[in-house]
């Protein structure tokens, strides 16, 4: 079903961290009660690449992310880390990934240093590395200062997407998994976010983002994958997927039609 | 609009009843309506005085309307609430309407429907008019629970919200606790109050609570009375019609924000101490400071220790310490209650720790400690307390081997019936401004009640072996046999409960957060569920012969073996303490076989059912 426009897929690449996708997902598949949320679904990240996973909401995105990360155990498929199964050896896979899902709790008692501090002994990293990262992370993404003693409970919708970001690059990653990073956040705070995932793709790492965003995915990503109803209806680099129009304009055409929204609610008109 | 509200509730109230609640809501109707016809039962003893009957009908309708009031601690928030339809052009008034009418439609409503008709049987017995008195007053007692409940509900979400609101709350909470569970006691002496009476004081008491006017207004009406007939049936008039107001006003604005709790400063932010270093040391630091900060945890800190020190001085009124060296016992049983839902109450926040590699012992292991810290002092304080106060020597080993068994056991149950029975509520930042705005958690509670118990059964066996030989070294050995076992149940069900969250870790966060259980779960694996595969009826008949089996074997069968053991006899509600004394011994034994033979027949059930699911 997936139309792919590089020639990505063939014989398995030879043993070698780099000669292994960063991400690779094959065949996930989901169904809740006889409804597939995800069919049979695939996708392939190079190292070192930014990449987008585009979608109308309710296409499966979520669901995705959630089963290639670890989140949400597959009815079938796999999903593979550099190579390392997720589902297999989850504990090698989990080292390499930083995670940030959509609209999951934190310790909310905590503050945004406190969860740092409790992730970093968590993962057994050493007392002054974790304090060092720490202070790097909350000063970079402007957690500091005046809300440094607030509860993560009581964080902005901007501020959870920033300290999620900040739990997920911790421990040193080279994936980034994020599930709608920029959904509800401030053009500022969207600036600071960007900033940092370019500068963690320029010194080597991987990020996989989802997003309804269509400009932002232009701005940021070299490749981009576009699902629709539970499939990965096209894969590959921005420029060759958009070939000429926008990005928003191809997407329109390969999710379909709608011709809402210009007929109908006569009762708005006055 | 209010029957708009209505037929919602209506239709929660059919969703419930086919879904997977209904198991729950089936038993719970059972139970509610065995406890209505023993109301309706009451009302139609003979007694010498027909102010007697009165009075009793009084005690018990003071027992369902506290039922009422307590209600919204087990439950939680009603499924329809003021703060949903705030963007909705609602009039308050019709709003208010609504959301009672919706209260009337529910279980509870019919069942203490079925107990309040107690009052219309009273009347019957007394004549034409008191029957006729007798339907307007059970009708208006109705609403003055349901009335009573809902605000009662509005106040603790108000006081949930602070911390030293939820102190408050907590004591509320087991103030109530207490005089529910002691209400029993009448009971207990039901012969000699059915011979002379209730004391006066006592019986001005019941009649003089809103909860008593309607059987005051019925009795009163068979005198002719008509003094005291009018004036309860108007109280109970204007009584509801003032909660009415106040129900009204409650469900505007709120009045008070939530007052902001501050976390560390960046100095203080990484706990100190070598033992916060290791993995379990962080979820430890972590959980001490969500003790700290949460009202709701807070709450599930105080309600324990307040439970038992009031539990221990009702039985004082009547000259008994015998309760007081279980005073810590009874703490740590209760914080085990109060806490079983910790996985819950932290939401989809498991995220996090399914993610970090290898993290789930380090998560069950930092619980375990951060509960043991927080309830151990208490409960050897409670116990060291009650035991010098008490004055009993031949108890004290008793004591100190529930105590020391408990907390063990305490401590390895919380995470394993947490983990294993997660009752999934609102993510914590849903329910920020809305505290009290938990899911249902009284199920959860009592089966912990019952598993935290029964470890400490074995410890508590070699304690009665030393008595019954009357070996004191016997009898003292069961305090270090309880420390042991309290450490085993702390080491083996720890270690259960991490590796049930290894395995069921995305299970769990799925059910966090959608609010249900994973569907088709492959055959043999950890989720599938038998509770799935039973049909409804042996579902009712595994619970209810479990709970058949829990009564048999522990008030009817164990504590009276106890008590004549030890020579304290109170026979209260214990069967066998009733019989002729050639008789006791054998009622005894037929209690134990009665539960024996009840836990035989549910654990066959749920083992067939299991392999049932297995092999489907």
């Amino acid at each position: 079903m997936t139309v792919r426009i590089t020639s990505a897929e063939g014989a398995p690449p030879p043993a070698g961290d780099n000669q292994h996708p960063a991400f690779e997902l094959v065949a996930l598949h989901k169904e809740f009660g006889g409804y597939a949320a995800v069919k049979r679904a695939h996708l392939r990240v190079r190292p070192g690449s930014f990449y987008g996973l585009v979608g109308p909401n309710g296409a499966g995105k979520t669901t995705l992310l959630s089963m290639a990360v670890g989140l949400q155990r597959p009815d079938e498929g796999r999903a593979r880390v550099f190579g390392i199964d997720v589902w297999e050896e989850p504990e090698r896979a989990k080292e390499l990934m930083g995670v940030l899902p959509d609209g999951l709790a934190m310790p909310e008692q905590l503050t945004g240093r406190e969860l740092l501090t409790y992730l970093g002994r968590l993962r057994g990293l050493d007392r002054d590395t974790v304090d060092a990262r720490a202070d790097e992370l909350l000063a970079v993404l402007e957690l500091t200062g005046d809300v440094e003693r607030t509860l993560i409970l009581d964080y902005s919708t901007g501020m959870r997407k920033k300290i999620g970001l900040a739990t997920a690059l911790l421990h040193g990653p080279r994936l980034l998994v994020l599930d709608e990073p920029f959904e509800a956040v401030d053009p500022v705070s969207a600036v600071v976010l960007k900033g940092i995932l370019n500068r963690f793709v320029a010194s080597g790492g991987s990020v996989v983002l989802s997003s309804h965003v269509m400009a932002l995915v232009e701005q940021l990503c070299d490749t981009v994958a576009v699902m629709a109803k539970g499939q990965v209806v096209v894969e590959g680099p921005v420029a060759e997927v958009r070939g000429g129009k926008t990005l928003e304009e191809t997407f329109v055409e390969l999710v379909g039609h709608h011709t809402g929204g210009e007929k109908g609610l006569s009762w708005l008109s006055r | 609009m209010a029957l708009a509200l209505i037929q919602m509730k209506f239709a929660v109230l059919r969703r419930d009843l086919s879904g997977p609640r209904a198991t729950w809501v089936f038993s719970g109707a059972v139970a509610g309506l065995a406890m209505a016809a023993s109301t309706i039962a009451m009302a139609t003893v003979d007694a010498p005085d027909l102010g007697t009957v009165r009075d009793l009908l009084a005690v018990l309708f003071a027992l369902w309307t506290l039922g009422w009031m307590l209600g919204p601690v087990a439950t939680g928030q009603p499924v329809l609430r003021a703060e949903q339809f705030a963007l909705q052009p609602i009039p308050r008034r019709r709003l208010a309407l609504g959301l009672l009418g919706a209260g009337f439609v529910a279980v509870t409503a019919v069942v203490s429907l079925v107990a309040f008709a107690a009052l219309l049987v009273f009347g019957l017995r007394l004549g034409t008019v008191p029957a006729l008195v007798s339907v307007p007053a059970l009708l208006l007692q109705l609403t003055l629970a349901v009335l009573l409940s809902r605000l009662m509900g509005r106040l603790f979400g108000a006081l949930a919200r602070s911390r030293v609101g939820a102190v408050l709350g907590a004591v509320l909470t087991a103030t109530m606790l207490v005089v529910a569970s002691s209400g029993w006691i009448v009971f207990s002496a039901l012969d000699a109050v059915l011979r002379t009476g209730f004391s006066p004081v006592f019986s001005t008491v019941v009649r003089a609570l809103p909860s008593g006017w309607g059987a005051v207004a019925v009795e009163a009406s068979a005198r002719q009375d008509w003094l005291m007939t009018g004036l309860p049936l108007a109280g109970l008039v204007l009584l509801p019609a003032v909660l009415w107001v106040a129900w009204n006003r409650s469900l505007g604005p709120a009045r008070w924000s939530r007052p902001t709790v501050r976390g560390s400063s960046a100095d203080r932010a990484a706990p100190r101490g070598r033992a916060s270093l290791s993995p379990t040391g962080a979820v430890y630091a972590k959980e001490l400071r969500t003790y700290a900060r949460d009202p709701q945890r807070l709450q599930s800190l105080i309600v324990p220790p307040v439970f038992a020190v009031l539990s221990a001085l009702v039985p004082l009124a009547f000259g008994s310490t015998v309760f007081l060296p279980f005073m810590g016992a009874l703490t740590a049983l209760m914080g085990a209650a109060t806490c079983a839902n910790l996985y819950g109450q932290d939401g989809t926040a498991l995220w996090l720790t399914l993610q970090t590699p290898g993290s789930e012992r380090a998560d069950v292991r930092g619980r375990q400690l951060a509960w043991i810290v927080v309830f151990a002092p208490l409960s050897l304080l409670l116990t060291a307390a009650g035991i010098a106060v008490a004055g009993q020597p031949d108890l004290n080993p008793w004591a100190l081997t529930a105590t020391f068994a408990l907390l063990g056991g305490g401590a390895g149950m919380v995470p394993l019936v947490g983990i294993a029975q997660l009752t999934p509520g609102p993510d914590p930042r849903a329910a920020k401004n809305a505290a009290a705005d938990h899911s249902d958690v009284a199920g959860q509670a009592f089966s912990m009640l019952f598993l935290a118990l029964t470890t400490a059964v074995p410890a508590l066996c070699v304690t009665l072996a030393g008595h019954l030989l009357h070996n004191p070294s016997l009898l003292w050995a069961g305090v270090p046999v309880g420390v042991v076992t309290g450490w085993v149940a702390y080491a083996m069900l720890g270690q259960a409960a991490h590796r049930n969250l290894r395995k069921r870790g995305p299970e769990l966060l799925f059910l966090m957060r959608t609010g249900k259980q994973q569907q088709q779960p492959k055959p043999g694996q950890a989720g599938a569920s038998f509770s799935k595969t039973l049909p409804v009826h042996r579902q009712c008949l595994l619970w209810i012969s479990f709970l058949a089996g829990c009564i048999a074997l522990f008030p009817q069968a164990l504590v009276p073996t106890l008590m004549k053991l030890s020579g304290h006899v109170e026979p209260l509600w214990f069967l066998a303490l009733h019989m002729r004394p050639e008789w006791q011994w054998p009622t005894v034994f037929l209690m134990y076989t009665i539960g024996v033979l009840a836990f035989t027949v549910a654990a066959r059930i749920a083992f067939i059912a299991i392999k049932a699911a297995r092999a489907a």
